[in-house]
């Protein structure tokens, strides 16, 4: 079956996505994938609960590249409560375009402005509601953007996936009885996080790479996380390789 | 609980799956207005449903309260059939793979302001309990794009099979999603219920 070369692309940014080892990686791919359409900016949050001191809206934001000036200021002035776009989040299900969100209120066109000043000039957001049912989008953004009609599509998908890695990342519990590997598991651990594959781990350790898969999955089921760089990165987070 | 209906037991489900072939005609013709699938008799039953399709029916009592549809790859299905354009790779087929359709809870038992419902959620339950009791470790998907953020929290490995297209004014992908022992733990832990969802029959009746 012929392959458009953007299916290819698509599928590529996707199967990287899905070996992310955090969430500030996934960011950065985003980024990486949609430069072309002038995207300069991500970020992805959950809608703080209205009433929400604003010194606790960090915590809604799943991943941002935004300019660090703005970011502080957006999340230390309560923004998210006032941001159009976020507002629209809450009542549209449907990616749409800022262009088409007008400010409608003198602190929303304040917003709105003082993002210009940061260069940040078009977007576009994604809403999507997670599994617990609450609202949240995925916005991309830049000085100008401008993306063909037909890759809209594969876009949002990228989008779409990236949110669900988020999430995913996000849900895990970090306060809770440290987990316990195996001897077995540290080591195909420790060799993985060497950058060995399967077959060179299995070939010092002296067991089949199957033997080696089962290993890492049962490490990674331990440590609840979503893939192999994931798996890499909790484990020298906690210590349990060095 | 999730009651799966085969050639095997169907003669004792005679009742019920009158029942689901109604509630399907309810859900998809009445409500979603896929007027292809409208019949006379508000049975909406279609030439998947053969003695191969595994059904699952969620059942508070007698009454059926939402239903589920299994098909296997290796036989003519909604992807290879109906839905082709969707997929823009080789097609998986395969005996561990097989395609979820006809997802539906009755309108009495949907809940106001929750995305998932819970009787969705059992009946996806039962799907992977019994997957992973006969060596199924995929399903294949048709989706609006957004439902893969709950596919990947249900911790579903989505695998899109082509770019969404527009259908009916939604965008709908294709899309294999791998599950396992994790993707069962995680349902449960959504139900808040760590027991199987599926009735159990006596082994007589199955084998």
């Amino acid at each position: 079956m012929p392959h458009s070369k953007h299916l290819d692309r698509t599928f590529s940014v996707l199967r990287d996505l899905e070996r992310a080892a955090a969430p500030d990686e996934i960011a950065r791919l985003l980024v990486d994938a949609f430069t072309r359409y002038g995207v300069s900016y991500v970020m992805a949050g959950i809608v703080p609960t209205p009433g929400l001191p604003a010194r606790r809206h960090a915590g809604f934001v799943l991943t941002s590249t935004m300019p660090e000036g703005w970011a502080r200021r957006y999340v230390t002035r309560g923004y998210a409560l006032h941001d159009p776009t976020v507002r629209r989040l809450c009542t549209s299900a449907t990616p749409f375009d800022w262009s088409t969100v007008p400010p409608d209120t003198p602190i929303a066109s304040r917003i709105m402005n003082e993002a210009g000043e940061f260069g940040i000039r078009a977007g576009i957001t994604i809403p999507f509601v997670t599994l617990d049912g609450e609202p949240g989008g995925i916005s991309v953004s830049g000085d100008r953007i401008e993306i063909d009609p037909a890759e809209r599509v594969a876009v949002n998908l990228v989008a779409t996936y990236a949110v669900g890695q988020l999430l995913l990342m996000n849900s895990r519990p970090s306060a809770q009885a440290p987990a316990r590997l195996s001897p077995r598991e540290r080591e195909t651990l420790q060799w993985a996080a060497e950058g060995k594959t399967d077959v060179e781990i299995g070939m010092v350790m002296g067991i089949t790479a199957a033997g080696v898969d089962y290993h890492l999955r049962s490490a990674r089921a331990k440590l609840d996380t979503v893939n192999r760089a994931h798996t890499v990165a909790q484990a020298l987070r906690a210590g349990l390789i060095t | 609980m999730i009651h799966i209906v085969t050639p095997a037991n169907a003669h004792r489900y005679a009742d019920a799956m009158e029942q689901a072939w109604r509630l399907r005609h309810d859900i998809f013709v009445a409500e979603k207005g896929w007027t292809e699938l409208a019949r006379p008799d508000g049975r909406e039953i279609d030439q998947f449903d053969t003695p191969h399709a595994v059904h699952f029916l969620a059942m508070e009592g007698d009454a059926v309260i939402g239903y589920s549809r299994l098909l296997p790859t290796t036989r003519p299905h909604l992807l290879s059939d109906v839905l082709p354009q969707l997929c823009e790779v080789e097609r998986p087929v395969g005996p561990q793979i097989w395609e979820w359709t006809r997802q539906g809870v009755a309108r009495s038992h949907r809940s106001k302001g929750r995305v998932v419902n819970p009787v969705s959620i059992a009946l996806l339950t039962g799907i992977v309990e019994w997957g992973l009791a006969h060596g199924v470790n995929s399903l294949l998907l048709q989706m609006p794009t957004l439902y893969m953020i709950h596919v990947i929290q249900l911790h579903f490995r989505p695998q899109p099979l082509g770019l969404p297209v527009q259908i009916a004014g939604e965008e709908i992908m294709a899309a294999t999603a791998r599950f396992d022992a994790r993707t069962l733990a995680k349902l449960r832990a959504v139900r808040g219920d760590s027991n199987s969802v599926l009735v159990s029959e006596p082994a007589y009746l199955v084998a």
